[in-house]
């Protein structure tokens, strides 16, 4: 058994590391919020690095990696709050399997994808978007969309409305369309997975520093318990996203299931790490000008993406239940 | 990444499939291991068969009676003996505890008198360590060891929550030789011959109703110098020894707390549909966030695992795992007796299933046993999260001293 990354994945988490801890953080994501700023890194820095078309074969220009390759790029885009998103490049070269023209585009950067989930509400990556993938009657369409802004909790996510204009038809199938979301989900769970651990250490530093009563607060079991909690459910979360990456990869028949799991899971330890991280710095983990917040509202966002954590969880029973009842 | 053995792993779990299907008849004659009622002669019998295939000891040196083989192979051991449903050994906690403990610390007359027997399950060993006073502070233990004119050791005082006692024909002894200094450093470790006078062991009977374990009484029982462990005054040292090995034998390793996860799929499969549908999803929602936490806990295992397969040591971060397993094992007991209904008032259901019940009873104690979820939790938030310690009040005093701030009786009954 070697359930573990490979020296490569560890070099790859490395660069990725650098790449985004340069170009994207908590700072760009408060600007977003305030001033509108453009969503740092961005679409151009992501795809010049190679990261967005990880996923995409070589053949079409990509970097023809696993689904765990971009994983774990994925965490360290996760731990600074980057956008846009991983997610939606790995859920477009899934859609896109097999159509080396669109495939080439989301990976030289040409064509800007989202993907519509339903009818268009509260979309990710809209608002960077040019070209919008969706399934109409039961076809994988594509087209350019009037794109309507509103108000989101977390301005990183590039969140809006979407109304389709003129579509055609890429694929009169669309067998990958519940693969691809599942590979999106892992993604997603990847993303979270990286921010999680990071408010989780920001938590854990400012448990170490700040004192009262005496002693450093970190000292208490009430504070320390709680962060040991986070502390486990950010490994745990670990486990699942690395397992789920490796069954879209190498096992698909087990996707649905991990995919599920990582998506419920990922939304639960991130929203408890990021209430845990208000919570431990007291009042100023409670204002605007502490990055705190920041992190907590990618988690309130985040667990409504894909489905939220009640359909994950149902999802994660029903298969389940199926599997014993063969 | 992958999940599949090495070749030598793969040669090596063969070999140990073999050896339990070729003995399976009597291998599966006992009942669990540990418990009251098991027979004796009948877990000695299984313990030695396991041996005689190797399937002992498998990490002990060979010059002990041991295979010299590695963790991986004894994290193999213990899945295919899971897998064929064997029962536990009787000598578990002298394979896992006391064994390893007499091994680094023992004289080679205790080496030789003592591991062989152990290993083959000729004798049954525990370990007396927990007091009525001294639970997850176990530094503040009162039994005494007083140095006689004779040069043998007087021992007093009194033991509690001893796992196989009752059965046993030895055990090693954490005892207080100086209560004039810091509590860590007047401790002294003895193994003690659980036969000899003085020695009273009365079986406690555990919430779940079954008596796995006992309360040990020492009245003027005396230990020749021989039999200590380590110097004297080193006994903290020691102790830390075998609760390293207990972490180890503890490993984890991606096997689940309690009933199982595949039994709690199987159990909700058959149950789920007689409920009415807005109970059906109140049930799925609850078994899905149990079911992923479970498989979380399964896949931290195999990253543990996998760590282990290339030469480390489990750390503190093991207990992350059993944390994790014990609450969800817990969750799906719970899960598991709701899914009766009505029947869920009595210990077992009308055709005689009471796993879920007993389920339901026994896994407070994994929440107790082998460090508390609270201390567990201070391990790691101190060990690995780095987090400032607990602060001590008896701190740099003598165990006498700190004997005066006060705080629990000696024994603190339960009963008004």
């Amino acid at each position: 058994m070697n359930f573990d990354l490979s020296d490569e994945q560890r070099q790859l988490a490395a660069a990725a590391a650098d790449f985004f801890a340069s170009a994207a953080s908590p700072s760009a994501a408060r600007a977003s919020l305030d001033e509108g700023a453009p969503i740092a890194p961005g679409r151009k820095a992501i795809t010049d690095t190679g990261f967005a078309a990880i996923t995409v074969p070589e053949s079409a220009g990509g970097g023809g990696g696993s689904v765990l390759d971009l994983a774990v790029v994925a965490e360290q885009a996760g731990r600074v709050l980057a956008g846009p998103s991983l997610i939606t490049a790995a859920r477009a070269a899934v859609l896109l399997e097999g159509n080396d023209e669109w495939l080439s585009a989301l990976a030289d950067g040409s064509k800007s994808f989202a993907i519509l989930d339903g009818d268009g509400g509260a979309t990710l990556d809209a608002t960077t978007a040019d070209t919008f993938l969706a399934l109409r009657d039961g076809a994988l369409v594509v087209g350019g969309g009037t794109v309507t802004e509103r108000s989101p909790i977390d301005a990183t996510r590039g969140l809006a409305d979407v109304v389709l204009d003129d579509t055609k038809v890429v694929a009169a199938g669309a067998s990958q369309w519940a693969r691809a979301r599942q590979v999106a989900q892992v993604v997603l769970g990847a993303e979270g997975l990286g921010t999680a651990s990071k408010a989780l250490e920001v938590a854990v530093d400012y448990a170490k520093q700040r004192v009262a009563f005496g002693r450093q607060i970190g000292s208490y079991q009430a504070i320390k318990h709680s962060l040991v909690d986070a502390f486990v459910g950010v490994e745990q979360l670990r486990s699942l996203v690395w397992w789920a990456a490796w069954t879209s990869d190498e096992s698909p028949e087990d996707l649905p299931l991990a995919a599920a799991a990582v998506k419920g899971m990922a939304a639960t330890v991130l929203e408890t790490t990021a209430e845990t991280l208000v919570q431990v710095h007291g009042g100023i983990g409670f204002t605007w000008e502490h990055d705190a917040h920041l992190y907590w509202r990618r988690a309130k966002v985040d667990r409504f993406l894909l489905g939220d954590d009640v359909e994950a969880f149902d999802t994660v029973a029903r298969l389940a239940i199926a599997g014993a009842a063969k | 990444m992958d999940f599949d053995d090495t070749p030598e792993e793969a040669a090596y779990r063969a070999g140990v499939r073999d050896y339990i299907a070729k003995h399976r008849d009597e291998l599966m004659s006992i009942g669990e291991g540990g418990r009251r009622d098991v027979d004796l002669e009948a877990a000695k019998r299984h313990q030695a068969l396991m041996y005689d295939g190797g399937l002992v000891g498998v990490t002990w040196p060979k010059e002990y009676g041991g295979q010299g083989g590695t963790q991986m192979q004894q994290a193999i051991v213990n899945q295919e003996v899971a897998k064929a449903g064997l029962a536990g050994f009787v000598g578990v906690i002298g394979l896992g505890m006391c064994g390893p403990t007499v091994i680094a610390h023992g004289s080679d007359d205790q080496k030789s008198r003592y591991l062989g027997r152990l290993l083959r399950g000729d004798d049954v060993w525990c370990q007396l360590f927990s007091e009525p006073a001294s639970g997850s502070d176990l530094a503040a233990l009162r039994t005494r060891a007083v140095k006689t004119d004779s040069g043998s050791w007087r021992v007093n005082g009194q033991k509690v929550w001893t796992t196989l006692a009752h059965v046993s024909d030895y055990g090693i002894l954490l005892t207080r030789t100086d209560p004039d200094v810091a509590k860590h450093r007047g401790l002294t470790m003895f193994v003690v011959d659980m036969k000899a006078p003085g020695v009273t062991v009365r079986p406690l009977r555990q919430m779940s109703g079954v008596s796995e374990f006992n309360e040990v009484f020492f009245d003027d029982v005396e230990i020749p110098d021989e039999e200590r462990l380590g110097e004297v005054g080193d006994g903290w040292r020691v102790a830390l020894t075998t609760l390293m090995s207990e972490r180890l034998s503890l490993g984890g390793g991606g096997t689940d707390v309690g009933t199982g996860l595949e039994s709690a799929a199987a159990h909700v499969a058959k149950r789920i549909g007689a409920l009415p549908e807005g109970r059906q999803a109140l049930v799925r929602q609850e078994f899905g966030r149990q079911y992923a936490a479970s498989l979380a806990t399964r896949y931290t295992g195999y990253r543990q695992l996998s760590a282990i397969s290339k030469g480390a040591m489990p750390g503190p971060e093991a207990s992350a795992g059993k944390l994790a397993g014990t609450k969800t094992g817990r969750a799906l007991a719970d899960l598991g007796v709701r899914l009766l209904g009505e029947e869920g008032v009595y210990a077992s259901t009308a055709e005689g299933d009471g796993r879920w019940q007993s389920s339901q009873a026994g896994l407070p104690g994994m929440a107790i046993a082998g460090g508390t979820d609270e201390i567990l939790r201070n391990v790691l938030g101190e060990r690995v999260l780095g987090l400032p310690p607990e602060p001590r009040a008896d701190k740099g005093m003598s165990f006498n001293d700190s004997l005066k701030l006060g705080g629990t009786p000696a024994h603190a009954g339960g009963t008004q």
